[in-house]
């Protein structure tokens, strides 16, 4: 039994899928905001799997620092739409996106 | 004078893990990680998302440990984990507040778990401490295979990044706490302040 490339991939494409099903199935605002952290975290999965288990053409460097660059640009707009929740929360008292949520 | 991106580095290897304890390691935390994510989706309690949401991007840094370099899983650890776990509370505090999860969390079932788990981390946390395991299988079996600094390589390769991801940090804060301190808007459906502009 070996874990390779495509086992990571395979992780990446379900934690993708989890975070685009919180975007899209959730109505509240603080589960969207994860799920697009899940979808952060997949591509920053697949980058480092690649880099580590491709078959070359790449220095093995180049995908972990495309996940650093992910990790944090993924904090910045966790920080915004934390912001964005909060004015949301303030107008209308719920964290839902939807027209009829609130 | 090499382009950015162009300069010389040890090129990616295809081999795949097969150290067993190490696979094991890794399967363990990928299945862990994908429970934990898929949890903190269909958990309607918020806080209990949260927790399953700083779970699977800790488990996540755990495994950037077997495969990616150190920098990445503290960075993992530090931005994800901490840094998004905090926020969320943090946004849950500011908005709704830290309500009573409907189910105690003091009930039977969750000591038992919380039991169970507390065991099974600390028992984790022997063996790693014990063994320096998984670094140490890693590093003795080459599959960290990163034998420069990677902080060397972000500092030497990508400068032109770096300098845009300050700036982007700068302009989240800046906007963020613009957004903080605007007056409340008026609500069409109803609520909310009535401080701020009509």
């Amino acid at each position: 039994m070996t874990a390779g490339l495509n086992l990571m991939l395979v992780a990446s494409a379900v934690l993708f899928a989890v975070g685009a099903f919180a975007v899209v199935a959730r109505r509240s605002a603080i589960g969207m905001l994860m799920g697009t952290q899940f979808m952060f975290a997949a591509g920053a999965l697949a980058f480092v799997a690649f880099a580590r288990f491709g078959r070359g053409g790449a220095p093995v460097d180049a995908g972990p620092a495309i996940a650093f660059f992910v990790a944090i640009t993924a904090a910045a707009e966790l920080a915004i739409g934390s912001a964005m929740t909060v004015v949301l929360y303030r107008a209308s008292r719920a964290f839902f996106l939807d027209s009829d949520g609130g | 004078m090499p382009l950015i991106g162009a300069l010389p580095q040890q090129l990616s290897s295809a081999s795949p893990i097969t150290s067993a304890p190490l696979v094991l390691f890794v399967y363990l935390v990928l299945i862990l990680m994908l429970i934990a994510a898929m949890a903190s989706v269909l958990l309607r309690n918020t806080l209990w998302a949260i927790g399953s949401f700083a779970l699977s991007m800790a488990l996540l840094a755990l495994l950037y440990l077997t495969i990616a370099p150190l920098l990445l899983f503290a960075v993992q650890l530090v931005v994800y984990t901490t840094v998004s776990g905090g926020l969320l509370l943090g946004l849950l505090r500011l908005t709704s507040g830290l309500e009573r999860p409907p189910i105690s969390p003091f009930a039977h079932r969750w000591i038992v778990g919380g039991a169970v788990t507390a065991a099974l981390g600390a028992l984790l946390v022997l063996i790693a401490a014990a063994t320096s395991w998984p670094m140490a299988s890693t590093i003795q079996k080459g599959v960290l295979a990163v034998p420069y600094s990677f902080t060397r390589t972000l500092i030497d390769s990508y400068v032109v990044g770096l300098a845009t991801l300050a700036v982007l940090i700068a302009s989240a804060a800046l906007g963020s706490a613009l957004l903080l301190l605007a007056p409340a808007l008026h609500s069409p459906r109803g609520g909310g302040e009535r401080t701020g502009r009509r």
